[in-house]
């Protein structure tokens, strides 16, 4: 039937018809309709495991453990918990546990402007945690496709055997929108769970699931490889190589409004929304997944393009990546202190287009007293 | 069983032969405990099946990887959220934590406090070295006063950690103490926290001589034990408290209300209300199981229908069993 739903609800929703069956969370500004929903599931589903955790370090290593014994497990924070939990996703990446977090972001860093939205976790999803490893994320822009975006990220991170990111923000959490939540679940395919749960393995000895290198087949299975080296390419490799084959199954991007402009705009999330009036005017380049980033899919599009200009409310984390891939100017309007308005964001582009800079122009401080913010400390 | 002679026990099937020796040095007391409980899962019949491993970082977390168990070697003081997760998933099984006392009480000390506020089912059994071994031997929250260690050269100035008292102050945790010198003491006590339904905690005494015991006099290994020996009494049956070297199980006080202090639930008779929710009935750990299978097994047939009789199905309009009739879809395992 359709109804209204929450960006955040529909998550959870979408995780239901994943198949996930554990979530563990500690509660944060934008993200904690998600927990709420989360606890009002279990108490009538008490096959569902739900944990209000002691801080979020926990909710993401009991998400690790539910996985391991068997259960599609996820978590929901936002930055600063994200943060919390970078250990626990280097590990997961390392272990193989299959898992998604969701990080509905706000204005960082620290506790940052809690009921502001951001997007300054671009490079946390993809740099956050300790050494090399390649995760793979996603960036919805409405309740639908938060829906079916949690669906894909679930089925994402068991084909991966890995940590998969759901990105949102406070807009898109909190966006109400009308969906048919049985349509969208019924549409969902849902990835089966291939590795073992614990206690239920099928060879000779049991497993040791280690954040350490631990030699995995042959002579040695088992046994610590913390000194060598080969070991450590070729289960690197095999890891990075079944990510990024993956990552190929979900290459998912729009590229749309007036696809003949001269200037392609490259946005994701709810700036993508709010910048719907530029439509007319410019070419639109949405990247839904948004790690690994879309190299030849977007190297091919801008090839058409005179400029490209990313609208992002952070400092230019994904201009940068693009402009590593493409190998030419992306110019950029970032978005900052939560100001995602039309106003802002043509500004920013008459600004840039022009040939002025990135930076805006900052105004000096009041000197009478201006309207007092709430002060939000979520 | 209690005083059945070592040499009829077969623990040493629990134990992955295969990888010793044990990368731990002569004379370390982990070897004790790790040997104690092998005997005690041989005793109560457990396997790889029924009981996982959830280890810490550190010398003591490596005992994971020696057992004939599925384990889990999780990151440095997490052990108790995954520990808590994997009961929570698969209550049918027995979950058992083992830990350095730096990686439970420091790292770890958050969790810890709050899966006794939970009573999480599992069991601790905390290697008590009084130390961080691993790392060299640097000052841990049991590190006795004025112990000299790598990174308190002139003395610890701090009082250690009171396991005792937080692991006691929930009604509902079984809290053991035991010294590997004591190994009957101490298997019996890993088996009543094993048997225990509740959060149970093994505070183990056990010697680092490597990174430890030689800094404070101790010449070897079997001075510590000594130590123990001389030093550790057993306190009566029905103390109720342990003092500092008394070894014993105190078992919960279940004649308390709530946790330390608290107040009781109900407080005053409230206004009748309209329309109450109705209680979910308690679920045991089986039903639970069989219902999250049902719930898979169910999810995994739908994927066989065709998208618009999933919409039929999930509206209601037609049931499960149906539709697959209609598609003509075995209902055989997903
Ligand atoms: C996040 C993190 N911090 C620090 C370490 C380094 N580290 C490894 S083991 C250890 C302390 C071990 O002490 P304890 O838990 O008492 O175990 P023991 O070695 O004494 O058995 C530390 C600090 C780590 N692995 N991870
Ligand atoms: S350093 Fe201490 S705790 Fe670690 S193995 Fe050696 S004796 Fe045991
Ligand atoms: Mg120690």
């Amino acid at each position: 039937m359709r109804r209204l739903m929450q960006g955040n609800e529909a998550v959870f929703r979408g995780a239901l018809a994943a198949g996930a069956s554990y979530y563990a969370g500690y509660p944060i500004s934008p993200s904690t309709e998600i927990l709420n929903v989360a606890s009002g599931w279990a108490a009538e589903h008490p096959e569902f495991g739900f944990l209000q955790a002691e801080d979020e370090i926990a909710s993401a290593n009991a998400v690790i453990g539910a996985s391991l014994a068997g259960a599609k497990a996820f978590t929901a924070t936002s930055g600063p918990g994200f943060s919390l939990m970078q250990e626990a996703v280097g590990y997961a990446q390392k272990v193989g546990v299959p898992s998604v977090f969701v990080n509905v972001q706000r204005v960082g860093p620290a506790t940052g402007m809690p009921t502001m939205p951001g997007q300054g976790d671009i490079m946390q999803v993809r740099y956050g945690s300790t050494g090399d490893y390649t995760p793979l994320a996603f960036y919805p822009n409405s309740v639908a496709e938060a829906f079916s975006t949690t669906v894909l990220a679930f089925n994402a991170a068991e084909e991966s055997r890995s940590p998969v990111v759901l990105l949102s923000d406070t807009f898109v959490g909190h966006l109400n929108e009308v969906v048919d939540p049985e349509e969208l679940a019924a549409a969902a395919t849902v990835a089966p769970r291939e590795l073992a749960p614990l206690g239920r393995h099928e060879f000779g000895s049991p497993r040791f699931f280690a954040g350490v290198l631990m030699y995995e087949h042959g002579p040695n299975a088992g046994e610590p490889a913390t000194a060598d080296a080969d070991e450590y390419l070729r289960q690197y490799y095999a890891a990075k190589h079944r990510h990024l084959e993956v990552a190929n199954r979900y290459a998912l991007y729009q590229h749309g409004w007036n696809v003949d402009a001269q200037t392609l705009v490259i946005c994701y999330g709810i700036v993508s929304r709010v910048a719907a009036p530029l439509a007319p005017d410019y070419a639109l380049f949405r990247p839904i997944r948004i790690h690994p980033m879309l190299g030849d899919e977007l190297r091919a599009i801008a090839e058409r393009y005179e400029h490209i200009v990313a609208i992002e409310a952070n400092d230019g984390q994904y201009a940068d990546m693009a402009e590593l891939t493409l190998r030419r100017e992306v110019k950029r309007v970032p978005l900052l202190g939560g100001r995602i308005s039309m106003e802002a964001l043509r500004a920013g582009l008459d600004r840039v287009l022009g040939g002025g800079p990135a930076e805006p122009p900052i105004p000096l401080a009041p000197t009478e007293a201006v309207e007092r913010s709430p002060l939000g400390i979520g | 069983m209690a005083e059945t002679a070592l040499a009829e026990l077969n623990y040493k099937s629990k134990l992955k032969l295969a990888l010793f020796p044990t990368i731990w040095c002569p004379g370390c007391g982990i070897g004790t405990i790790m040997m104690q409980l092998a005997m005690v899962l041989d005793e109560m019949a457990m396997d790889e099946t029924n009981t996982i491993i959830v280890s810490g970082i550190g010398c003591t977390g490596r005992m994971g990887s020696y057992m004939q168990f599925e384990s889990v070697y999780t990151l440095h003081g997490r052990t108790l959220p995954v520990a808590e997760a994997i009961k929570t998933v698969r209550p049918e099984m027995n979950v058992i934590v083992v830990a350095g006392d730096g990686d439970t009480a420091s790292i770890g000390g958050n969790h810890l406090v709050h899966s006794i506020r939970r009573n999480v089912p599992v069991t601790v059994l905390c290697n008590n070295n009084e130390i961080y071994g691993l790392t060299g031997g640097q000052t841990g929250p049991t590190t006795p006063t004025g112990t000299k260690t790598l990174s308190s050269p002139s003395g610890n100035p701090n009082t250690p950690i009171n396991l005792q008292g937080i692991v006691r102050s929930s009604p509902h945790a079984l809290y053991a103490k035991s010294t590997v010198y004591h190994q009957t003491h101490l298997r019996n006590a890993i088996r009543e926290a094993i048997e225990h339904p509740g959060f149970s905690f093994v505070d183990i005494t056990s010697q680092c001589i490597e990174n430890n015991g030689r800094r404070i006099g101790f010449a070897n290994a079997n001075e510590m034990l000594t130590y123990y020996r001389k030093g550790y009494k057993r306190a009566p049956k029905d103390a109720d408290t342990l003092g500092p070297m008394e070894i014993g199980v105190l078992r919960p006080e279940a004649e308390r209300v709530g946790n330390g202090a608290a107040r009781p639930l109900v407080v005053e008779a409230a206004p009748a209300v309209e329309t109450p929710r109705p209680k979910a009935a308690p679920v045991d750990d089986e039903e639970k199981a069989r219902k999250r299978a049902e719930s898979q097994q169910k999810l995994a047939l739908m994927q066989k229908l065709s998208p618009e009789t999933k919409v039929r199905v999930a509206k209601g309009e037609i049931s499960l069993a149906d539709a697959l009739l209609e598609a003509g879809v075995e209902e055989g395992p997903a």
